[in-house]
């Protein structure tokens, strides 16, 4: 069963190869990756049920030992990363498959979008089985260069225009962790994670503050965290919806789980809490305070997503086994409600041919079902009960709670006041997109839209075909899923319950990738008595 | 309870459906399931008088202790019972409300119906955090009623008011609510109160709570938001804001006082604010000319003094709070319904334009004399029982030694003679008969929607009669509230009939000053008009929105507005701050310090250095990428003075591929790099460059110091010859012990390939390269030697011959063509192409490998088509570069897959020797397998980009020629961003 981990990697590779050869053929292209994304997932849920029963999933690629070889390792944490990830691609590619359909392809050229986005997600998995520093790297490296073509797709000049911001802020965040990679190398001698970890902590404190910040801050780039946050939302809300979609929901959640897993597994201790607060809190109330400037609904949600990746490193900052658990709940929960949301504003762009409030105007007489969809998103990334923002949140909170330093009552509060905006912001789309008539919408001025910017790439009313139905269904299918997460949250926590366990304690992690123990290698280096490194 | 719950859900989702087909008669149906709880919540009732509780739980997030439970005990129950009772009968209400043809009426009876559930599960929760949220779900519920008329800029408006407000209060009651179940170590509502946390945190909580019930019962400060939703319809009026939501507030104070009316700050907050609250809404109430509006101010200050009477801290209060609780609900939500009926009949609901209304509606004006009667406190109604009992608690607390009891006894009396007065107000202004006014004309209604209000106004006098019954109901819940005033032998009870009490005579004054307040409106409103209003928390509110408002935009314009160069500069001062802070504080610096391994070595070094700064530096884009070039083969001479041929190849390889691409692009952008970017303050970016490379420079430095473990590098030789089979164990690291990352690596360069031509051909990928139309005979040998005559030349009467050297020289101008270059193309392509492939195979062992291999292919390429230009490239590769590229990672990616079905281990390479004739003893491993993909892949994207930059670019430079312009021009893809142009 093992055998599922590499090949949750390859499949999609081996796809994105044949989507390419496959170039003229548009309809086998969508075939070719719905397959590859279907099987991906049910590989993944498998993944998730073995490793949930059995313990991590470890698999030694070509046969060669940790750590001269790339292990490859599966714990709760990656796995559900795995599932959820697939979940998303999956259900994005159906949006934007629905989506091509309607436009005649003039947006997305099909042939390239398949094979770039089956590469996207090949190196979003291998992110996560990665129990190698420098295989994570590929793994970013693949998902990013992909996200490059898919950020560019259509070529028009906006789109070129923040490209070049993104892909050379990816570039300084990739040289950042390159650098990482060799320092921490020069340092431990390994880039294996397992043994990293084991070394890391025999190492001097000054070292591993100067390794630990390098990686946050090589990570932290990724993860948009504040004041490394800005590019953000000035590249995200350009693409294509599907591909804005897929970006919000996945690409910064790979820099809070590489955060997560390195902080986790290399410093158990949890040096870095003091700092992972304040920039938390930070991110925090900088990017709701940009959310409520904005008057573009998917420069809103940009914003609303640098903003909510404050309450993840809250939870990384506490690092009780409750907060990790807490962590991993919102996670999941802000992936699924970020990307539904996006795809969201895609219908919204359809159904009222702009994104922007000052044009938009009585969807909720026009389109009741788009209305629903995005009132109930947007209670659930607001934080309102009963949907899993909520959840997430009191956990988190309650997981500081327990902790009790006055710090921590900051950040609660803050978090709180962050919620309470983010609702601000929603109902004000609400109000404006939704509830105010179409005929109001010429001439109005109101304080509440004074301060709004607009989106500097903002193309005017473009009136755009309908929806098609595929697009409408991923959608709904997807916020029929946040509404399980909600639904079976207790199921759900107890899982990520038990993968804070995992990764609390990072033995667990090492004992998997060295089952007989690390002292063997010391030995094979010096030239005897060497067994672990054979096959 | 959880079924009925559930029910609530379900039918809410129904409702709009059930609307389509029935009406307005879906009220009728959906009012059956408040009244099925309220019926079931009466079979409760032995259970609940004799003290005990009705309990139900489910687990639900047992990791944070969250359950379903709900517990029905007295207080639970009177609540279950005003909210699913009231509920039923506003529900009936609304189907004579509204008409047929009211717009969203669907919407709007599915969202009042499962408020209706919401509160039932409010009250009937014992698991805090259920309760909150419940209390959310009914901020959010009221949110999108009081929005109903979505037209109307003020119900609009008013929604967004009453959702901020409610839910500031809710979120700060969510952090007590966090801090109190995680002080007393479960979210279980009765096990907290029974067992309270009395330490700082418990008290800090508890406040914290009180601010959510402040809010949501709409006291000072708070209270502007429930006037302003009086833009709802009024049935939600009725429902929400009188008789349930509202007392959602009062509600948790009731549920908390047992444990925690004693505990710090908790009297002085509630009667403070309860007796201005109680005393402003009145005094507001006594100005208004809108009928609904009075009533509204009127439960403003009525919430106040329920506030006051439920949340002091005695047994007694507490049963008068109760009492109150429930007169209140009663009679102001039968008020509200009264107003209904008027506006609807009268067409206003302003009392000035109003007169005579009592005379042409007799039933419904005792209805509302009932009411008011009830309201102002008159016998033998349930408020007069509940005002007495209240009276009588609070005296005997300040009696009994509390000061707030006498304070708060004399500001309810006072709040109450305002009460008495605009109680009448109301009476009059509806009812009232005015000389000047001519007589109001009233529409015909149905006798059935007095229905509501009329059986409320019959419970309004039966409980108030039979007050003796209520009092053993209630006693339960004010029995566990532990305070006593001066009462202290016999506990008081509830009754009509009390005797001369010093409460009757306050009784007696109260209505007396009230009435004289009345008679006296117009000092009254001569002085109402010369107070200012001194804290308008409505302005401040306003204010609090626009300023947070203007705070997010110039946060947003400071973050946001220097583009690109600002945001690398945020991210390499982070850099620098926080990893020279690391490195400051290093006390781990290595013992010892190597300057260079070899003097050379500072020479290439100084010469990287200074070409990256040059190129950063100089204006010519070519320069600039010579410069660039310059670094990289820098790094070539390093590696090669390390012992590492293999790097240096292949860095030179890189080098060389690059600069060509480099040349392709740049010929179709401006030459100057600066016409279009001026650097923006050069000092500052210096300085943060220098910083970097200096800081990296450093923690590189002590990191790299300070190793204490073997490196894992030691044993890879041993590994690559023994277990690999070949001797160059970079290639083996690549194709076999570090294979996964290179499978991975070999997807970025397929990536790469497609974004490339994404960017030029916009319009799809597969626009094939172009080939000689004749090629098939051109490539047929006979043709090969030909001289043949260019046709398109000898069209105009040129005709030139020529030697064919390269098949599709002929289609390029003559001009731009060079037999020289010709000539050594075509000498070197086929032995560089055999070259690519030995260095392909051998590369195990000596330097080489599918990616060098692949590299030197390309370049063979890029040979042909700088010669011979595209149709050119089309006869050398004459296949789609897709497919090249595509197999190259079929069969990387491939060998992966399939070992996995041999033995599960993937990429797992398998050894072969064989014994060849002539070629002598062959190695050759699965791994080479991969190597080939790499190559393939490495020569697919090769052609890709040449393809793409070459002659796709070239295409579109012809086609601008002539004046065509095939489609969106690739120039922005390397020009620069309009900020930057600005500056």
């Amino acid at each position: 069963m093992t055998a599922l981990v590499p090949l949750i990697v390859c499949l999609p590779l081996l796809g994105a190869a044949v989507a390419l050869m496959l170039g003229l053929h548009r309809r086998l292209q969508v075939l070719v990756s719905v397959v590859s994304l279907t099987a991906a997932t049910v590989m993944s849920a498998a993944l998730l049920v073995l490793v949930d029963r059995t313990g991590p999933a470890v698999v030694q690629v070509g046969g060669w030992q940790a750590p001269w070889g790339i292990v490859l390792v599966v714990d709760r944490l990656s796995a559900i990363m795995l599932l959820i990830s697939a979940l998303m691609l999956l259900g994005v590619l159906l949006f934007a498959v629905g989506q091509g359909i309607v436009d005649g392809d003039t947006e997305a050229p099909v042939s390239i979008f398949h094979p770039t986005y089956l590469v996207l997600a090949a190196g979003l998995f291998n992110a996560f089985v990665a129990g190698d520093l420098f295989s994570m790297y590929v793994g970013f490296e693949m998902l990013l260069s992909a996200s490059y073509v898919l950020l560019t797709l259509g070529g028009t000049g906006a789109r070129i225009q923040v490209g070049i911001t993104y892909i050379v802020v990816s570039l300084v965040s990739s040289l950042l962790f390159l650098s990482a990679i060799a320092l921490i190398y020069g340092a431990t001698g390994t880039v294996t994670l397992a043994l990293i970890a084991e070394r890391m902590p025999d190492l001097p404190a000054d070292i591993q503050l100067i390794l630990g910040l390098l990686l946050l801050t090589a990570f932290g780039v990724k993860a948009a965290v504040f004041p490394m946050s800005f590019w953000l939302p000035d590249s995200y809300p350009t693409a294509p919806a599907p591909v804005t979609a897929v970006f919000a929901g996945l690409l910064t959640k790979v820099g809070v789980y590489a955060i997560l897993r390195t902080q986790t597994l290399f410093f158990p201790d949890n040096p870095f809490s003091m700092p992972l607060m304040i920039v938390a809190a930070l991110t925090l109330l900088v990017g709701i305070l940009g959310a409520l400037a904005q008057a573009d609904i998917k420069r809103l949600l940009s914003f609303t997503l640098v903003s909510h990746v404050g309450y993840m490193l809250f939870g990384i900052a506490i690092g009780t086994p409750l907060a990790i658990a807490a962590t991993v709940f919102y996670v999941v929960h802000h992936i699924v409600v970020q990307t539904t949301l996006f795809l969201v504003a895609g219908l919204i762009d359809r159904v009222g041919g702009t994104t922007s409030l000052s044009r938009l105007g009585g969807l909720l007489k026009s389109s009741p079902l788009v209305a629903i969809l995005f009132f109930l998103g947007a209670l659930n990334l607001g934080g309102i009960p009963p949907f899993s923002g909520f959840l997430g949140k009191i956990a988190l909170f309650q997981a500081g709670a327990i902790v009790g330093d006055p710090i921590i009552y900051v950040l609660i509060g803050v978090g709180a006041l962050t919620s309470l905006l983010t609702l601000y912001a929603f109902a004000r789309v609400w109000s404006m997109a939704f509830w105010r008539p179409r005929q109001e919408v010429k001439d109005y001025t109101s304080s509440m839209s004074a301060s709004l910017v607009e989106d500097p790439q903002d193309v005017g009313l473009v009136l755009k075909k309908t929806i098609s139905p595929l697009m409408v269904g991923a959608t709904t299918s997807m916020l029929v899923f946040t509404l399980c997460l909600t639904v079976f949250a207790g199921p759900i926590f107890d899982l990520t319950t038990r993968a804070a366990g995992n990764i609390s304690s990072p033995s667990t992690y090492i004992d998997a990738v060295f089952p007989n123990g690390t002292g063997a290698i010391e030995n094979s280096n010096k030239g005897t008595n060497f067994e672990g490194g054979t096959r | 309870m959880v079924a009925f719950l559930l029910a609530f859900t379900v039918l809410s989702v129904l409702t709009p459906w059930l609307t389509r087909r029935l009406g307005t008669r879906v009220f009728y149906l959906i009012a059956l399931l408040p009244a099925g709880a309220f019926a079931f919540t009466l079979t409760q009732t032995a259970t609940v008088t004799a003290g005990g509780a009705v309990t139900q739980a489910l687990p639900w997030i047992p990791q944070l202790g969250i359950s379903l439970s709900f517990r029905v005990d007295t207080l639970a129950w009177l609540l279950a019972l005003v909210v699913t009772g009231i509920g039923a009968l506003v529900l009936v209400y609304c189907a004579r409300y509204f008409s047929a043809d009211e717009p969203s009426l669907g919407r709007f009876a599915s969202l009042l119906l499962a408020f209706a559930g919401t509160m039932y599960g409010l009250v009937t929760a014992d698991d805090l955090v259920i309760m909150f949220m419940f209390w959310e779900i009914t901020s959010v519920l009221s949110y999108l009623l009081i929005g109903h008329y979505t037209q109307k800029r003020e119900s609009r408006g008013a929604a967004l008011q009453a959702l901020i407000v409610t839910t500031f209060g809710g979120l700060v009651m969510l952090v007590g609510v966090v801090m109190i179940s995680v002080a007393a170590g479960t979210t279980s509502l009765s096990y907290i109160v029974a067992n309270p946390v009395t330490d700082t945190m418990g008290t800090w909580a508890v406040l914290l709570i009180l601010v959510g019930a402040l809010s949501k019962s709409a006291l000072v400060p708070f209270h502007f938001w429930l006037p302003a939703a009086m833009a709802a319809p009024t049935p939600v009026s009725a429902y929400l804001h009188a008789a349930a939501m509202v007392k959602a507030g009062i509600y948790i104070v009731a549920r908390l006082a047992p444990g925690y009316a004693d505990s710090d700050g908790w009297l002085p907050v509630l009667v403070t604010l309860g007796v201005w609250t109680m005393i402003v809404g009145a005094w507001r109430a006594l100005r208004q000319y809108d009928l609904k509006l009075l009533l509204a101010y009127g439960t403003v200050s009525q919430l106040g003094f329920l506030m006051i009477a439920i949340g002091f801290n005695t047994r007694d209060t507490a049963l008068a709070g109760a009492a109150l609780l429930l007169a209140h609900a009663l009679y102001k939500a039968t008020l509200f319904l009264v107003v209904g009926v008027i506006d609807h009949r009268a067409g206003t609901r302003d009392w000035r334009k109003l007169s005579g209304v009592g005379r042409s509606a007799p039933a419904l004006a005792v209805i509302a004399l009932v009411a008011v009667a009830s309201m102002a406190g008159l016998p033998p109604l349930l408020g007069f029982v509940a005002k007495e009992a209240v009276f009588t608690s609070l005296l005997d607390a300040g009696v009994g030694g509390s000061g707030w009891g006498y304070a708060a006894l004399i500001g309810t009396a006072v709040g109450s003679v305002l009460t008495v007065a605009y109680s009448i107000r109301f009476f009059w202004g509806a009812f009232g008969t005015r000389k000047k006014q001519p007589g109001t004309v009233l529409h015909a209604s149905a006798w059935d929607t007095l229905f509501a209000p009329g059986v409320l106004t019959a419970l309004t006098i039966g409980i108030g009669l039979f007050a003796s019954v209520l009092d053993p109901l209630l006693a339960p819940y004010a029995d566990t509230v532990p305070g006593v005033g001066s009462r202290t032998e016999a506990p008081y009870h509830l009754a009509l009939w009390h005797g001369l009490e010093p409460a009757f005579y306050l009784s007696v004054v109260v209505l007396l000053l009230g009435t004289l307040l009345f008679r006296s409106r117009r000092g009254v409103s001569r002085l109402q008009a010369k107070v200012p209003d001194y804290i308008d928390a409505g302005r401040g509110y306003g204010k609090a929105i626009r300023g947070v408002d203007r705070l997010a935009a110039r946060v947003t314009h400071f973050a946001q507005r220097g583009g690109l160069p600002q945001y690398l500069g945020t991210i390499f001062t982070v850099f620098v701050l926080v990893l020279g802070f690391a490195a400051f504080v290093n006390r781990t610096w290595p013992d010892t310090i190597v300057l260079w391994d070899y003097p050379g070595q500072v020479l290439i070094a100084l010469i990287m250095a200074i070409c990256a700064v040059m190129a950063a530096r100089v204006g010519q884009r070519m320069t600039a990428v010579i410069l660039a070039g310059v670094t990289g083969y820098g790094l070539v001479a390093l590696f090669a003075f390390h012992g590492a041929p293999d790097l240096a190849l292949t860095q030179a390889l890189v080098e060389s591929i690059t600069l060509v691409i480099f040349v392709l692009v740049l010929r179709r952008l401006p030459a100057n790099i600066t016409h279009h970017n001026k650097p923006v303050r050069p000092k500052r970016r210096l300085l943060i460059g220098s910083l970097v490379g200096l800081v990296m420079g450093t923690i590189g430095f002590i990191a790299l110091g300070a190793r204490q473990f073997e490196s894992i590098a030691g044993a890879l030789p041993r590994l690559a010859v023994e277990d690999g089979h070949g001797d160059n164990i970079v290639n083996v690291m690549l194709v076999d012990i570090r294979a996964w990352d290179t499978m991975g690596e070999v997807s970025v360069l397929i990536v790469v390939a497609t974004g490339v031509a994404s960017l030029l051909f916009v319009s799809g990928r597969n626009a094939v390269v172009p080939r000689l139309k004749e090629s098939r005979s051109l490539r047929s040998a006979a043709n090969r030697r030909r001289v043949v005559a260019d046709p398109e030349l000898s069209s105009d009467g040129h005709a030139v011959t020529r030697q064919a050297f390269l098949l599709a020289g002929r289609k390029n101008a003559p001009r731009s063509r060079s037999i020289l270059i010709e000539v050594l193309v075509r000498l070197l392509f086929h032995p560089a192409m055999i070259v690519s492939i030995y260095l392909l195979f051998a590369g195990h062992n000596l330097p080489g490998g599918g990616f060098a291999g692949g590299l030197l292919a390309g370049l063979a390429l890029v040979a042909r088509y700088l010669a011979g230009g595209r149709y050119e490239l089309g006869e050398a590769a004459p296949i789609d570069p897709g497919k090249i590229l595509g197999l190259g990672v079929i069969l990387a990616v491939g060998m992966s897959v399939i070992s996995l079905f041999f033995d599960g281990i993937p990429l797992q390479s398998a050894y072969f020797t064989a014994t060849v004739p002539v070629l002598g003893n062959l190695s050759f491993g699965t791994s080479t397998i991969f190597d080939v993909g790499v190559y393939l892949v490495v020569i697919g994207l090769t052609y890709d980009i040449l393809r793409s930059l070459g002659s796709e670019i070239d295409r579109q430079s012809e086609a601008d020629e002539i004046g065509q312009r095939p489609g969106p021009a690739p120039e922005g893809a390397s020009t620069s961003t309009p900020e930057e142009v600005d500056r």
